[in-house]
C-alpha cells in the first residue's frame, strides 16, 4: 500500500500503523475526560505533598541564622533576626552547648550536607555533630560560645512560613513544573517509557526541593533519619540515571537485551544507595559520583546502539544533550572535589554547583518532551541553558583552584563563556538543536528549481515535491502513504513528518501523504516550524500548479475558439470560392490554401501530436494526392523515438511534406517519389525522391511554395537542399539536428 | 429505375457541386433532391416513409449529410435515420477524427472531404456506395480505442495501446461477463485497424497480411458495421433506460 522510494533498502518496512493513532488527531481530545481529572488531581496532590514538606520544614526548631565561611572553615554569624545575636554579627560560632551537651559549630556542619562531603571523615564528624546539634535544638534553649565573645543564649523556635527564606520558594517552582511535566507525560501515552521519564522528573523535582530546603536551614538541621541526606539524594540521583538508561534502552528503539541492561543500570543503582546507607564505605562520595558517571555514560552509549541500529534522531539529540549533561556534571563533582582546599568557598562551590547543575537537568528534563515543537525555543534554551552552566562551573573552577576573589572570578568566567559563545555560537547551534545546515539561499535555490521544473511538467507534481522534501530534510526514507492528513505534522518523537499532498489535480485525487522519516540522515529532529515551512512550500506549489494549468486550460480554449472561427468562417468561404473558380489554377491554388488553412487550425486546437501518429497521417495523405496523380510513392519512416510534436513541429513537417509532394506532382512529371524519414537521437533527416524531369535545383524560382519549405525548416531550426540526383529527378534534403529538445 | 438521393447541404454552391458529383458517379439516372437545413431534409424523409423507410414507399438511395448546418448539426439527422436503408455519407470540410467518427458510429456509411478535386470525390463516392468505404489513419485509432475500451474493463490511455491492442485478444483471458459477438473484433479485423492505422493502404495490408485486397475491404466493411451495430444496441439500452421504447 505504500510506495518506498529510494529508501534504504535495509532499513525496516514502515509501519503505518505506528502513525495512525497520531494521524487520525485524536491527541486533542483525549485530554478531554479522565486524563484531565486526573491531572488535575495528581497536580493536587503534589502541591500538597507540597505542604506537608513546608509544615514539617517550618516544624523543625532553629535559629534564624545566615552564616559565612572564613579561611580557616569557621561559621562567621552574617546576620541573623534574632536581636540578641545582633552584637555578634562578623564573630566566628565556635560551639554551641545545651544541658551540658556541647556541639562544636564550624562552617561544615552550617552550611555543608553530608551529601556533598567528600571526604569520608568529615563526612563522619559532620553526622554525629548533626545528630547532637538536632538533640540540642529539640531542647529549646542554646548557649552560643563565639570566640572572643561571652556565651548568649537563644532560644530556638519554629520558623515561620516565611521564615523558609526565598531560595526555598524559588525552587519550588521548578520542582512543581517538572513533578508536572512528568504528569502530564505519563498521562499523555500511560506506557513503559512514560513512566521511566516521570520517575526521573520527579526524582529531579525532589532533589531541587532538597536543596531549598537545605539552603535556607539557620542553625538547625532535620530531625530523624533525614540528618544523613547521603542516601536519599544519591538514591534520587541515581534513580534518574538508571531510569535513564532504561528508558533508552527501550526508546527509541529497544534493544534486544533492553532486559539486562535496564535490570543492570538498577542493580548498580540500588548497590550505591546500599553502599550509602551503610555509610562505612571508603570515598562513599567518589564511589556515588562515579557511579553516576558511569550510569550517565552507559546511557549515552546506549543510545548509540540504539542509533546504529535505527539512526532515530530523538537518539542522536538525546545523546548530544547526554554530553553536555554529563561533561558539566564531571565539571560540578571536579570543583567540589578541588574545593576541599578552599574552605572559604568550599560551601559556596558545593551549594551552587550542584543548585546549578540540578536546574540544569532539570531544564533538559522539561524540555525532552517539548523537543520537536519548536527549534527556536529549544535552540535558545539550549545555548541558554548551556551557556549558563558553562559560566557557572568555569566561576567555581576559578575560585576553588586559584582562589580568585569571587567577583574577579565571575567576571572571568563569564567573559570566556561569552567568548566561547561567539566562537562557537553556530557549530554549537547545529550540534546541539539539530538545526537545518541550510542556507536561506540554498533553500531559496531548491525552491525555485522545483518551481521552474514544476511550470514545464505539471504532471509530475509529486514526485517533484518529494525530491523538494528530500533535498531540504535529507530523509532517510520518504514514503507515500495513501491517507489524507489535515496538516504538516511531526510525528513520533520529531523523528518523522507527515506531509498531506493532493495528488496532481487531473488524477483521481486520491488523498497523498508523504511522510518523511529521520531528518538528515537520523541526526536532526523534525520540529513543528519545519511542518510549517512544508506546509507552506507544498502549498505555494500547489497554488503555482493550478495557476498554470487555469492558464494552459484558458489557452487551450482560445486558440481551439480561434481555430473554430477560422475554420468555419475562413474555410466555408474559400470552399465556395474554390468551387467557383473559373481554372484549375485558381482552384488548385484554393484548395492548397484551404488545406493550409485545415493544418493551421488542427494544429491550432490540438496541444500535441505523436510522431507515430504523424507519420500514419502524411502516409495516408500523401499516398492518396500521389496515387490520384499516378505517381507511386515508397515510404519509410523510422524513429528510435515516439516522441509529441509540438503545434509548431507537426504543422511546420506537415507543410513541408506536403509542399514538397505538390512540388513533385505539378513539376516533375515523376512517376515514383521515394520519402525517407528517420529520427535518430533527436535528429530528424528527411529525403524526399522523385523520378521526375527537374533539374538544376540552383535556378529554380522558390515561390510560395518551395519558399514556405525553406521558412518551415528554419523555423525547426534545420537545413534544406535540393540537388539532382542520378540518373535522373531531383532529391530534397531536410535536417532538423534538434526535434526533440532537452527538458531537464 | 432511378437512384432517389438526397444532399443536405446549406451552401448553394456546394450543393450544385455535391450534385454534380453524384450525377457523375451514376450512370443510373439520378433523381436529386436538395435540401437547405434539417428541417427540410426531414420533411423530404417522411414523403418517403419516415425514419424506418416504410414498406412499400420508394425511399432514398444516397442520403449526403453535411455536419454544420444552419438549424441544427447533421449528426442528429444521421442518429434519427439508425435503421433508415439508404447509403449515409457525411460531407464535410472537417476531416478530423473528432468530427467524423460520431458520423461513423450514427451509422454513416462513409465520408467526403468537401475540399477534395472533383475526380477524387467522384471515385471515393463510387468506392464506399460499392462498400469500400475509407478509413483513415486517425479514424482506425480510434476504432481501435473504442473496441478495446468497450468490452475491456480497464481503459487504457489510448495513445500507449497500439501492441496491446494487436495481441490482446490472444494473450488475454476471456472476460467473465463475456461480450456479445456483435461488438467485438475478430483478430484480423484488428490487425487491419492497426495497420490502417500506421498509414498502410489497402494493397500494402493485403500483401502484408497474405490476403486478397477485397478480403482487407471486407474487414473494413465487417469493423463499420460492428461499430454501427454497436452503438445502435448502446442506442437502444440507452432508449430504454429512459423510457423511450
Amino acid at each position: 500500500m505504500s510506495v518506498t522510494q529510494g529508501a534504504a533498502t535495509d532499513a525496516p518496512p514502515f509501519d503505518a500503523s505506528e502513525f495512525e493513532p497520531i494521524i487520525d488527531g485524536r491527541m486533542h481530545s483525549r485530554w478531554i475526560g479522565w486524563r484531565l481529572r486526573l491531572l488535575v488531581g495528581l497536580a493536587l496532590a503534589g502541591c500538597l505533598m507540597l505542604f506537608v514538606a513546608v509544615r514539617a520544614l517550618v516544624a523543625v526548631p532553629a535559629i534564624s541564622a545566615q552564616w559565612q565561611p572564613d579561611a580557616m572553615g569557621r561559621a562567621i554569624l552574617q546576620s541573623s533576626d534574632e536581636p540578641l545575636l545582633q552584637s555578634y554579627v562578623g564573630q566566628p560560632l565556635e560551639r554551641v552547648t545545651a544541658g551540658g551537651q556541647s556541639v562544636a559549630v564550624d562552617a561544615a556542619l552550617v552550611l555543608g550536607t553530608p551529601r556533598w562531603t567528600v571526604d569520608d571523615v568529615s563526612r563522619g564528624e559532620l553526622l554525629v555533630r548533626r545528630a547532637a546539634l538536632s538533640r540540642l535544638l529539640a531542647d529549646g534553649s542554646l548557649t552560643l560560645h563565639f570566640s572572643d565573645m561571652p556565651p548568649v543564649s537563644v532560644a530556638a523556635r519554629t520558623r515561620g512560613v516565611g521564615g523558609l527564606g526565598l531560595s526555598f520558594w524559588l525552587l519550588v517552582g521548578p520542582a512543581l513544573l517538572l513533578f508536572l511535566v512528568g504528569a502530564t507525560v505519563l498521562l499523555a501515552h500511560p506506557r513503559l517509557r512514560s513512566a521511566l521519564y516521570a520517575l526521573m522528573a520527579w526524582c529531579q523535582a525532589l532533589s531541587l526541593l532538597w536543596i531549598g530546603m537545605d539552603g535556607s536551614r539557620g542553625l538547625s538541621v532535620l530531625a530523624g533519619p533525614l540528618i544523613d541526606d547521603m542516601p536519599w539524594r544519591l538514591g534520587l540521583d541515581l534513580a534518574t540515571a538508571a531510569a535513564a538508561v532504561h528508558l533508552f534502552a527501550v526508546h527509541p528503539v529497544r534493544l534486544k537485551p533492553w532486559r539486562v541492561v535496564a535490570a543492570l543500570a538498577w542493580g548498580a543503582a540500588a548497590l550505591g544507595v546500599v553502599l550509602a546507607t551503610r555509610g562505612d564505605v571508603y570515598g562513599l562520595w567518589w564511589w556515588g559520583q562515579g557511579l553516576l558517571l558511569a550510569l550517565g555514560c552507559v546511557a549515552v552509549v546506549v543510545l548509540a546502539w540504539a542509533y546504529r541500529i535505527e539512526p532515530h534522531p530523538f537518539a542522536a539529540v538525546m545523546r548530544r544533550f547526554g554530553y553536555v549533561v554529563l561533561g558539566t556534571l564531571a565539571v560540578v563533582d571536579a570543583a567540589v572535589a578541588a574545593a576541599k582546599w578552599q574552605p572559604a568557598m568550599a560551601f559556596d562551590v558545593a551549594t551552587s554547583a550542584v543548585l546549578v547543575w540540578t536546574l540544569f537537568f532539570a531544564s533538559v528534563l522539561v524540555w525532552v518532551p517539548f523537543l520537536s515543537r519548536s527549534r527556536q525555543l529549544m535552540r535558545e534554551f539550549a545555548m541558554l541553558a548551556g551557556l549558563s552552566t558553562v559560566a557557572t562551573s568555569l566561576d567555581l573552577l576559578f575560585v576553588s583552584l586559584f582562589s580568585l576573589e569571587p567577583f574577579a572570578s565571575l567576571t572571568m568566567a563569564v567573559f570566556i563563556a561569552l567568548g566561547i559563545y561567539a566562537a562557537a555560537r553556530q557549530w554549537v547551534f547545529n550540534q546541539m538543536t539539530g538545526s537545518a545546515l541550510l542556507t536561506t539561499e540554498r533553500t531559496f535555490e531548491q525552491l525555485y528549481r522545483v518551481a521552474r521544473e514544476l511550470q514545464e511538467h505539471p504532471e509530475r507534481y509529486l514526485a517533484l515535491v518529494s525530491r523538494l522534501l528530500r533535498e531540504l530534510f535529507e530523509p532517510l526514507e520518504l514514503l507515500r502513504v495513501p491517507q489524507a492528513s489535515p496538516q504538516a505534522r511531526v510525528l513520533a518523537d520529531g523523528s518523522a513528518m507527515i506531509v498531506p499532498v493532493t495528488a496532481a489535480p487531473d488524477t483521481d485525487g486520491t488523498p497523498v501523504s508523504l511522510v518523511l522519516r529521520f531528518a538528515h540522515g537520523g541526526r536532526h529532529m523534525f520540529t513543528r516550524d519545519d511542518a510549517r515551512l512544508t506546509e507552506r512550500v507544498v502549498d505555494q506549489l500547489r497554488r503555482a500548479v493550478a495557476y498554470d494549468r487555469a492558464v494552459e486550460r484558458g489557452r487551450t480554449e482560445e486558440r481551439q475558439r480561434i481555430a473554430q472561427d477560422l475554420h468555419d468562417d475562413i474555410g466555408a468561404r474559400l470552399l465556395t470560392l474554390m468551387y467557383k473558380a473559373q481554372d484549375p489554377e485558381m482552384e488548385e491554388y484554393l484548395r492548397h490554401t484551404l488545406k493550409d488553412l485545415k493544418t493551421l487550425t488542427r494544429g491550432l486546437a490540438a496541444s500535441e501530436h505523436r510522431l507515430s501518429h504523424a507519420a500514419a497521417e502524411w502516409k495516408a495523405d500523401l499516398q492518396q494526392r500521389l496515387t490520384a496523380a499516378q505517381i507511386d510513392l515508397s515510404w519509410s519512416f523510422s524513429f528510435d523515438q515516439d516522441l509529441a510534436l509540438t503545434m509548431v513541429q507537426w504543422s511546420a513537417l506537415t507543410r513541408v511534406l506536403r509542399e514538397l509532394a505538390s512540388n513533385t506532382i505539378h513539376h516533375a512529371h515523376a512517376t515514383q517519389v521515394e520519402i525517407d524519414a528517420s529520427l535518430e537521437r533527436g535528429v530528424l533527416s528527411l529525403r524526399v525522391s522523385d523520378d521526375g524531369d527537374g533539374r538544376d535545383p540552383a535556378q529554380w524560382t522558390h515561390g510560395l511554395g518551395l519558399g514556405g519549405v525553406r521558412k518551415r525548416v528554419k523555423l525547426l531550426g534545420g537545413e534544406v537542399r535540393w540537388e539532382e540526383s542520378d540518373p535522373r529527378g531531383i532529391v530534397c534534403r531536410v535536417v532538423i539536428p534538434a526535434l526533440v529538445q532537452h527538458r531537464d | 429505375m432511378a437512384v432517389k438521393v438526397l444532399i443536405l447541404e446549406d451552401n448553394p454552391v456546394a450543393r450544385s457541386f455535391l450534385s454534380r458529383v453524384v450525377r457523375e458517379s451514376f450512370s443510373d439516372a439520378n433523381a436529386i433532391t436538395e435540401a437547405g437545413d434539417l428541417e427540410s431534409a426531414r420533411r423530404h424523409i417522411n414523403l418517403t416513409g419516415g425514419d424506418h423507410g416504410l414498406h412499400g414507399v420508394d425511399p432514398f438511395k444516397l442520403i449526403l449529410v453535411d455536419l454544420e448546418l444552419p438549424d441544427g448539426n447533421g449528426m442528429d439527422l444521421l442518429a434519427e435515420l439508425v435503421h433508415y436503408p439508404a447509403t449515409k455519407i457525411v460531407t464535410t470540410l472537417y476531416s478530423d477524427d473528432d468530427h467524423l467518427f460520431p458520423a461513423l458510429q450514427r451509422g454513416a456509411d462513409g465520408y467526403l472531404l468537401k475540399e477534395d478535386r472533383f475526380e477524387v470525390l467522384v471515385e471515393e463516392l463510387q468506392k464506399i456506395v460499392r462498400g469500400q468505404p475509407p478509413l483513415s489513419p486517425a479514424i482506425a485509432r480510434r476504432l481501435l480505442t473504442h473496441f478495446r475500451d468497450s468490452h475491456v474493463a480497464d481503459a487504457q490511455a489510448p495513445d500507449s495501446s497500439l501492441m496491446r491492442a494487436t495481441t490482446f485478444t490472444t494473450s488475454r483471458p476471456v472476460p467473465i461477463d463475456k461480450t456479445p459477438d456483435h461488438e467485438r473484433l475478430t483478430p484480423r479485423e484488428n490487425e487491419v485497424l492497426t495497420y490502417l492505422s500506421k498509414g498502410f493502404t489497402i494493397k500494402e495490408i493485403a500483401s502484408l497480411m497474405g490476403i486478397k485486397w477485397f478480403t482487407v475491404n471486407d474487414h473494413i466493411k465487417s469493423i463499420y458495421k460492428k461499430l454501427n451495430v454497436s452503438s445502435r444496441a448502446e442506442a437502444a439500452v440507452l432508449a430504454s433506460k429512459q423510457g423511450l421504447v
